[in-house]
Formats: structure tokens, sequence, C-alpha cells
């Protein structure tokens, strides 16, 4: 009796969830519809679907070239993030003294500067640095990476310092009297009892720069350097909308992040089981 | 001795993101503020002339400006409550252990994997056409109408696209923070006869405080920054009745090149907010336990 | 052990450091390269192109292939959502990484960035640009026309005869005459430009001297509420909000769908629009003008002008004049333009053919002469959609402002805009 009402109370949960997901159909059906179909019902299914827009999509964005590339951005990205911040967000916790509290309130004050007011003068400290200490910043993915780890490093830090309080010093403190020293202390004890917040972190941040038009707008010029999000483009024209050729572009944008999260998800799973033993 | 291997430590930890932090985002940011104070259109050639706070006075002269705030307050303070309501819950239905857990946290995190420009093209076929078809199909359209060209009602359907998008983000986090109670406590409670409601406010929600912190953070910084989705959604339309803080400082700087009014704007703007929301930080950290 | 551990950990650190100082050396040493191979040989510098319109964008990327395939000089061609093309370009150059050659609108555009043209008075290619189209700044031409366009009313000819539509009162009483059918007859979009800007360059471009009379708007010396053609723009409007389906409820793509499946008769639009006919059924379009004040003449102008950025270097500058020289002279570039772009030519070089229709009207205007400017382009920067647009929707929402009201609103929003 009680194993039955919880599958209704599933079934509602995945119905109510789909209900949650009805602009992504709206998304999915119009990828495959011409903009006369369109026009008629943007909500019906399409009368035929062949994935035509979907090659044509792949083709103007030069799909595995920008996946790539964007990969490459997003991946280093993440891993200097998570490494840098996780760090960071440690020592500001142990020790409690004025200069953390500054650090931690300036990173979490900047979180709120609107990015629209600090472009331009970003892009002319880039354009300082690279005339004056040879750092390419402008035009690299280096530069795009290094930019995005400034402006990641709020949240994550943030997120990280959240959390560090749910490690028991204890551990931090018998370990110190072992002989380890901090670096290997916070490696080999902190970091991974951080791991749930870690995968947090990591997924925030993945989509972030994943995500992310503006910032790469501005850094990136060359064609051969644009990511995923620079390549749909094509379809935006000032007035003019390439429906079908959007949405499916747009489709195979969010694949690989889809995927991605479906995986990670499990993991944040297992962290629970291994939570328990805490 | 161990006092200065200490210090040597902390700069180990701290410094290269802090390093990498202040060129990004610090300089900048100072940078913008120097901006505040003169008049200039953007373009290097052009010429830039120191006007001290001519700029600051004239924002409050600014009509647009102020219903803006008004807006994006309004906005604010609507979009908190229902994201994270809405994430909260979410959070707990898919943590109680259900079947359909797994596929309805992929599901429910769905609309935070489309970046925002997209995202309110698409809710505007919903709001146009949906709407409409809805309206006529139920008869009930004094409620399904097109609420986009309303401005009473536009910036409550960028309240419910933001929440669409928000909700998600904060129930990873909260499922974070649920994963982090320990099951015993659970179970101790349970044993001792604690109803759900109890259950929820004497243990759950206390022991969740680091991530309300967060969660009321990022709503609230994400609530009066946005920018995306409104630009998309409504274009601060119709009659200027959406347009909050940033598409106003946008329009200030890159619509009439006022670069310095822009960045003025820009500053009050980071005044309040970090008043606010420092304000909020503060007072939640304080509540959060020690375990 | 302790000091192992330690040691560990700092030469982490600067792994760390390193990796991040890689990630930006490799990249310098392949500009680095780059521009030796340039040098090496006899070939000019690589220059980079930047421009505003989306829907050109794959096929400039094929032009440049040709170009190079043909000359074995490089152009890296550089893209932008449309919307966000001023906001990169303005952000690019104040961080001195600024295209070679990029497009800007003739007008308030145009003057913003004249701090960054290269002069091309002296350049072969300038002799080649119809009368009147190039850009000038200072009396020295800047830019060359990327080509031209036009608007007015974009009729149904299954639908409309423009030749009973020659003043207000024949408008007004044709579109009573839709309403009673059950036809949309005259269908404006809720895009700032397609709203209003666009519609309302017409009395302003029927007065005698366009720009003085913006300058004198601008200094607050006259009124639109006070100048004939404006009062009887505001009783189309009024027409307009009175027969038709309200604007605001309707989008471009929604517009020209409307227009193509013959539910709208008249749309207010540029031969550009003809693009969104193509996955329609055949319908026969033709363009008229606005008749008010009995005007007979459709917009035409040139959209946007080719610039050389005068920061660039020398080598690229040349590489620049060189491109744009056979742009206009190469058969692969002519063709280019008219049968890639869809561009109405602006320059001598090029003879127009296989135009669309609309596009057609348009050339033949230009032929004849028959054409009011574009006084848009000179309006103050931002103006139309941060201030005119919504007075408009305020105008078509609200069924009880009059054409007076309306007009002394735009009146209050342009003193506004430009105090």
């Amino acid at each position: 009796m009680k194993a039955t009402g919880r599958t209704i109370t599933s079934i509602l949960i995945v119905i109510l969830a789909l209900l949650f997901l009805s602009p992504i159909y709206i998304m999915l059906v119009n990828s495959f519809k011409t903009r006369s179909e369109l026009y008629e019902n943007a909500l019906a299914l399409p009368s035929s679907f062949s994935f035509e827009y979907y090659q044509k999509a792949m083709e103007k964005m030069n799909f595995l070239h920008v996946f790539f590339n964007s990969a490459y951005v997003t991946i280093v990205t993440v891993i200097c993030v998570v490494v840098l911040a996780s760090m960071t967000a440690w020592m500001l916790v142990r020790k409690d003294n004025l200069m953390s509290k500054i650090i931690f309130y300036s990173f979490v004050a900047t979180m709120l500067i609107p990015f629209q007011t600090l472009m331009m003068p970003l892009m002319q400290v880039m354009d300082w640095i690279r005339t004056n200490l040879h750092i390419p910043m402008l035009n690299t993915h280096g530069g795009l990476i290094f930019m995005n780890i400034g402006f990641h490093a709020g949240i994550a830090v943030f997120l990280y310092h959240g959390f560090m309080k749910s490690i028991p010093i204890a551990l931090e403190e018998a370990a110190t009297l072992d002989g380890c020293s901090k670096f290997g202390l916070f490696w080999r004890i902190v970091f991974p009892l951080l791991k749930t917040i870690t995968v947090t972190v990591a997924i925030l941040d993945i989509i972030a720069t994943w995500n992310d038009y503006l910032l790469p707008s501005l850094v990136l010029s060359d064609k051969g350097l644009r990511t995923i999000q620079l390549s749909t483009f094509y379809f935006f024209g000032e007035f003019t909308i390439v429906w079908n050729q959007a949405m499916a572009g747009l489709t195979l944008t969010i694949i690989p992040i889809v995927i991605f999260y479906a995986f990670a998800q499990k993991y944040i799973i297992k962290g629970v089981a291994a939570g328990a033993v805490k | 001795m161990n006092k200065k291997m200490d210090r040597v430590w902390y700069a180990i930890f701290t410094m290269p993101l802090f390093l990498i932090f202040l060129t990004i985002v610090i300089i900048p940011f100072i940078i913008g503020i120097i901006y505040s104070f003169i008049t200039w259109n953007g373009i290097p050639a052009n010429p830039k002339v120191f006007v001290g706070f001519d700029n600051y006075v004239a924002i409050f002269q600014d009509e647009r400006f102020i219903t803006s705030a008004w807006n994006t307050l309004k906005f604010t303070v609507l979009a908190l409550i229902s994201i994270n309501v809405f994430g909260l819950v979410f959070s707990l239905i898919v943590t109680a252990g259900f079947k359909a857990s797994n596929l309805a946290r992929t599901l429910f995190f769905m609309p935070n994997l489309i970046g925002g420009l997209i995202l309110g093209y698409i809710w505007k076929f919903l709001f146009t056409d949906g709407f409409k078809q809805i309206g006529n199909l139920t008869g009930l359209d004094s409620i399904f109408f097109n609420w986009l060209i309303n401005p009473n009602f536009a910036l409550y359907a960028l309240v419910i696209v933001f929440t669409w998008q928000m909700a998600g983000y904060t129930m990873i986090i909260y499922i974070a923070g649920i994963q982090g109670i320990p099951d015993e406590v659970m179970e101790a409670a349970k044993v001792d006869g604690a109803n759900l409601w109890t259950r929820l406010t004497k243990i759950v929600f206390p022991l969740l405080m680091p991530s309300f912190t967060i969660c009321l953070f990022l709503s609230l910084s994400g609530a009066f920054k946005i920018y995306d989705v409104n630009l998309s959604l409504t274009g601060g339309g119709p009659i200027h009745s959406t347009e909050l803080f940033a598409m106003n400082i946008f329009n200030e700087i890159f619509g009439y090149g006022n670069y310095g009014l822009g960045q003025a704007k820009a500053i009050i703007f980071f005044l309040v907010v970090a008043l606010v929301t420092l304000t909020q930080v503060i007072i939640t950290k304080k509540k959060e336990v020690q375990m | 052990m302790k000091r192992t551990k330690k040691l560990i950990g700092i030469i982490s650190m600067m792994v760390l450091v390193l990796a991040l100082a890689a990630c930006g050396n490799n990249s310098s040493n392949k500009s680095g390269s780059d521009k030796n191979g340039g040098t090496g040989t006899e070939k000019l510098a690589k220059i980079s192109l930047f421009q505003s319109k989306v829907e050109i964008a794959e096929a400039l990327e094929d032009l440049a292939d040709k170009y190079k395939a043909e000359t074995g000089n490089e152009v890296e061609v550089w893209g932008s959502a449309g919307d966000s093309y001023i906001t990169q370009l303005q952000t690019k150059l104040a961080a001195s990484e600024g295209p070679t050659i990029f497009s800007v609108q003739p007008g308030a555009e145009a003057d913003k960035f004249a701090s960054y043209y290269y002069d091309m008075s002296n350049e072969e290619y300038v002799k080649y640009i119809s009368p009147n189209m190039a850009l000038e700044s200072d009396s020295k031409v800047v830019g060359v026309p990327t080509g031209v366009e036009g608007f007015g009313l974009v009729y149904n000819k299954a639908l409309v005869d423009p030749s009973t539509i020659t003043d207000v009162a024949s408008l007004t009483a044709a579109l009573e005459q839709f309403k009673a059918d059950g036809v949309n007859g005259l269908s404006l979009s809720q895009e700032a430009y397609f709203l209003i800007g666009h519609i309302i360059n017409t009395p302003f471009a029927l007065q005698t001297d366009p720009v003085a009379y913006i300058e004198q708007l601008n200094k607050g010396e006259v009124k639109m509420s006070d100048t004939a053609e404006f009062q009887e723009f505001a009783q189309v409007m009024k027409v307009i909000r009175d027969n038709s389906i309200n604007p605001m409820e309707v989008t471009y793509d929604v517009q020209m769908g409307d227009f193509a499946s013959g539910k709208t008769a008249i749309v207010h639009q540029g031969n550009w629009s003809y693009s969104m006919l193509a996955d329609y059924d055949d319908i026969e379009a033709g363009m008229m003008a606005l008749p008010i004040s009995g005007n007979k003449k459709i917009a035409v102008d040139i959209p946007a002008a080719w610039v050389i950025n005068n920061t660039a270097s020398a080598e690229q500058i040349a590489a620049a004049n060189a491109f744009i020289n056979w742009l206009y002279t190469s058969e692969t570039g002519k063709n280019t333009i008219v049968n890639e772009f869809g561009f109405i030519p602006a320059v001598t070089t090029i003879e127009a053919t296989g135009l669309d229709p609309l596009s057609q009207e348009v050339f033949e205007a230009t032929q004849s002469g028959e054409t009011i400017p574009w006084a848009l382009n000179y309006f103050p920067q931002g103006i139309i959609i941060n201030d005119l647009a919504p007075a408009t929707s305020e105008f078509f929402l609200d069924n009880s402002m009059t054409p007076e009201q309306y007009l002394e609103k735009l009146d209050n929003v342009w003193a506004k805009a430009t105090k």
C-alpha cells in the first residue's frame, strides 16, 4: 500500500518536472520547423522530423572545432578555480583574522558588480598588460581562462567558505600533530572531505564557463578561437533570427552539459553514501 | 619562526587567486570609479572632462533611473522569495528518496543549462503564443493573455522566467546542504516522534543556514544584476516598465554614450546592493551553527 | 619529512603558475610565427574585418577564402550577433584590439567613431563610388558604401493598387475598407525600428533640410507638434491604431508571416524583408511611398559603410586598401556583393542583376533619383530604442491618447534625451 503511494507520488513529481520543462519542448520542436511552419504555430509538433537544420547548424558553427575550444577553456578554467578557490577558502576560514575578513568580503562584494560596467576598464587593463608585460591577454585562450578564473573566484570561494564549517577541526589537529605540512594536510585530509561541495562548484562553474557569451565575445576575435557559444552568432541578426537553425544549434550546445550533468549527479549521490561515514 | 612560516603558508594558499582576482576585477572596478567623475563618450580619442560629482548629482534627477530602481527592487524581492521557495521545495522533494528523484533532479536543473539570452527568446513564444492559446481554450483570457505587452504584468513575467531559470540552481546548493545533515540526527528525531514540520523547522533549517546564506546571496545578486533575460524577454518595455538597473546602466553607457554617467550609476548601484546583500550575509552567517 | 612535504607544496604551486603562464605563452608563440610568415614572403599583412550584418557573415567568410586562394592574402572575418556589434567594436577599439576594416552606419554612429577613420580620398577605389554615396568626414572620403537599402510601404500586389493610395485621406479610406473586409490593413511590428524608427523617417526627410531640422529640434527651436508633416504622421499612426492589429502584439516574424499568407495587405518594411518571405508560397510584393503630405518617394540610403582603422599598422592599412580594391574590381568580389550578399550595389563597377523584386524597386528608385534620405541616421544616438519606441508603445497601448498628445509626448522625450 505504502509502496503504491510512493509510486504515485513519483509519477506526480515527474509530471511536475516535465511541465517545468515546457520551454525546452519549444526549443526542440522548433528546431525541426520551417519559418512558415513556426509562424503557423510555435507550440505544435513539427510536420516532419528531419535533421536538416541540425546538419546546417553544425556546418555553420564548425561544431567539432568550437566544441573542443569550449571544452579546453572550460576544463582548464574549472580545474584552476577548484584548486585555487578551495585552498583560499580553507585558509580564510581557518585563519579568521582581519586580513581574512577583508579578502573574503572583497571576493563576495565584487560579485555584485554588473559585468557591463567592468568590461571597458578590464579590456584596457588587459591591453596594458599586453603592451607592458608582453603577456598576450587578448585574443588568446590563455587570456580568456585567466579572466574566467578572476570572475569565477568570488562565487567559488563563497561556496567553499560556506561549507568549510562542516569539516571537523579535530581531524586537522590530529594530522598536524602527526607532522603533516599545511599543504599535505589540505590535500590529504581536507580536500577529500569537500567532495560534495567540490562537485557542486564544478557543476556550476562548468555551466557558467560553457554558457558565457559576453566575455569571450570581447576577448576572442579570431575565427579559429571561437567557443561554442560564440559560434551561434550566425543565427542572431539584429532583427531576424533563423529560428530553426538557432534552436538546433542551441540544442547542440546544451547536449554536452546535459550529459555531463547526468554523470556528475550520480557522483553526488555516491557522495551521500560516503558522507555517512563522517 | 613558526609564526613566520604560518604567514608564508597563508600567502601561498590565498595569494595566487587573490592576485588574479585583483587584476581582473578590483583594478578595473577602481578605474571604473575614476571614470564616474568624468564625462566621456567612451572613445579614447575624444576628450575626457573632469566634472567632480556632477554625474552623481545628475542621477538623482533622472526619473527613469529612479523608476528603474523601484522596478529592480520590486523584481528582486519577488524573485528572491519565489526562487528560494521553489528551490527549497524541489530539494526536499528530490532528497526524500522517491523513485523518480534522480530524473526529477535532472529535469529541475535543466533550465540552468540554457543561457539567459535564449531563455528569454523561448519564453517570449510561450507568453505570446502559448498564453493566447490557453486563454482561447479555457476562456480565462483575463489571466492568460500576452503579459509582455502589459506594463502591469511584464515585470511578473520576468519574475516567472527568472525563477524558472534559478530555482534549479538554488536547488542543488540546498541539496548539498541537506546531504550534509547526518542521518543519525534525523533518525533520532523520528524516533522521538517529531512530525515533519518540527523536523524541518527545528533540525533541517538551522543546519541549512550555510545554504541559506549562499542561496539568498546568489538570488539577491543575480536578481539585482539581471540583464540577459531582461534584454531578450522584454527589452525593458513596454514603456520602460521592466527596465532594470543593469539595463539602464548599459543603455546609458552604450545607448546614449554617456560613459561617466553610466559608471556613476553603476557605483551607486553597487553601494546600494552591497549594503543590502552584505547585511544579509552577515546576519545569516551569524545564524550558522558549527558542527 | 616535514621539509619534503613543504618542498612538494611549493613545487606544486610553481607548476600551477607555470601552467597558467603556459596558456598565454602558447598563443603568443603562435601569433608571433604568424607575423614572421607574413613578412617572409611577398604577401600583404593579415587583416581583420568586422561588420554588423549577421546575414552576410557566412558569405563574407567564403569570400575571404576565395580572396586567399586568388591572391594569397589573408582576411580574418570576425563575427558578432547583430545587437552586440557596436558594444564589441567600441570595447575592442578602446583596448587597441580593433579590426582593420569595420562597418559603421552613417550619421550619429559614424560621427562617434570618426577619430578612427583612415582618409581614403586618394585611394583608387574611391572613384568607383556612385555619386553622393561615399561616407565623408570633414570633406574627406572615409568610407565606402556596403550597398543601398530602401524602405516604404511594402504591399501585396493582389490586394492593393498603389495608384489609389496617394495621400493620408486615401490611405485612411483604404485601411478602413480593409478593416471592413476583415483584412489587417497596415502592419507595424514591436521592434523599435519597425515600430517607429523607420516610419517616423518620412516626416523628417520631407523637411527642406532634414539635418538642420534635427539640429533645431535638439536645441528646442522647433517642435514636431507644430510641423505639418508630423501632424499628418500622427494621423497615420492613429489610423493604424484604429484599423489594424496592435503592433505591440506583432513581432517581425509574425508581421511578415501575416503578410506572406495574405492576412495583412501592407507592412512598413524595407527590401531586406524579402528574405523573410523565402519559406512561403509565392507572393507578389511591391514597394510604395508612405504618402504623408502627398509624398511619392521611398526612403533610400546607404545602411553602412566600410571604413579602415587608422590605428592599424601601415602594412595592414595597405593590405586593407588592396582588399577593398579587389572587392569592387575583381569578378569574384563583384559577384559576391550582388549574388551572395544580396546587396544593391552603390558602386559604378557593379551591374545590378538578378535582384529580388523589392530590391529591384529600390534600385530603380536610385536610378531615377525619386528618393528621400534616411534622416533617422542623424537622430541623436540611442534615441529610437530608448525614447521614441517607448513613447510609441504608450500610444498604441492607450487608445485614449490623441495624435496631438502623442506628438507632444514625442517632443517631450526628444527634449529630455538631448538636454
